[in-house]
């Protein structure tokens, strides 16, 4: 039987930073190998990627031009 | 010949006074500002009112910035403070609920003691991004993304749509590191958990 040193509780707990870093720190390697026998945390890891992408390419809103001239005319300046 | 001026040079004559200098600090910075407004807001309305105030304070408060930080990262930090302000007026806060706990209530955390899962949670592997970003799924990333309470959207907004590191983000909502991080953690959850009957086909 394989041995899990960390479970996928702590798992879930480590992924924030797991998604954030390009680090090799032996915690990172943990988790990495860990998601190589885990279909469940690399499923959880691959959606919660794709939220943030998902929100990531929202598109750009524009200032709308009224609330420039308001801010201009409040603060007395030429735009 | 204004536009050709280092942030640093903009910046000293804004401070001087110079009203062409903060006209052009606008110009700059304008639309990041409204952009992180509007993503924390997901309303125009507040995302203007709250994209004027953030301006009106960088105009009497610009003497403030010594420097020291990047000016993003102040200028971040004076859309929170004016956006803090917005809300303590308005009482939003009421309206949030807590994601503090249970923890992540995992859909896949439960398992026997040997640490294996015995529950199963859908993988979105096989939903291509591109087919999913229909108007159903936004509405609902939308909603998700209201609901979740402010103090941990606007950690999701800097760390993971604007990009900046944890200590940053740190600095500007006056965190800890290990706090931003568990913030991001369940802010993430949430949405991802929200998100997860229309992803999982």
């Amino acid at each position: 039987m394989k041995k899990h040193t960390m479970r996928c509780p702590e798992i879930l707990d480590h992924i924030c930073e797991e998604l954030d870093t390009k680090i090799s720190s032996a915690k990172c390697r943990e988790i990495k190998r860990h998601l190589s026998q885990c279909p469940n945390c690399t499923a959880y890891l691959d959606s919660l990627k794709k939220t943030i992408r998902l929100y990531k390419t929202y598109p750009d809103k524009k200032v709308p031009q009224k609330t420039r001239e308001q801010l201009f005319a409040v603060l007395k300046l030429k735009a | 010949m204004i536009a050709q001026l280092s942030e640093q040079e903009i910046i000293k004559r804004a401070q001087n006074g110079d009203e062409r200098a903060f006209t052009e600090i606008v110009k700059r910075y304008e639309r990041l500002v409204y952009s992180f407004a509007f993503k924390v807001c997901r309303d125009s309305d507040k995302a203007s009112e709250t994209w004027q105030d953030t301006f009106v304070n960088v105009y009497r408060k610009l003497h403030q910035f010594d420097g020291r930080s990047k000016f993003t990262t102040w200028l971040y930090s004076v859309v929170v403070n004016s956006c803090r302000m917005k809300r303590r007026q308005r009482k939003l806060d009421q309206a949030s609920i807590s994601i503090d706990s249970p923890e992540l209530s995992h859909d896949h955390a439960g398992g026997d003691n040997e640490g294996h899962t015995v529950q199963t949670i859908p993988s979105w592997k096989d939903t291509p991004l591109d087919d999913v970003m229909d108007k159903e799924l936004r509405m609902l990333l939308d909603s998700a993304i209201q609901k979740l309470p402010y103090d941990y959207r606007v950690v999701f907004v800097l760390r993971d749509v604007e990009g900046l590191s944890a200590e940053e983000t740190g600095k500007i909502l006056k965190l800890s590191v290990p706090a931003v991080k568990s913030r991001l953690r369940r802010a993430r959850v949430f949405l991802r958990e929200r998100l997860n009957p229309y992803m999982a086909i």
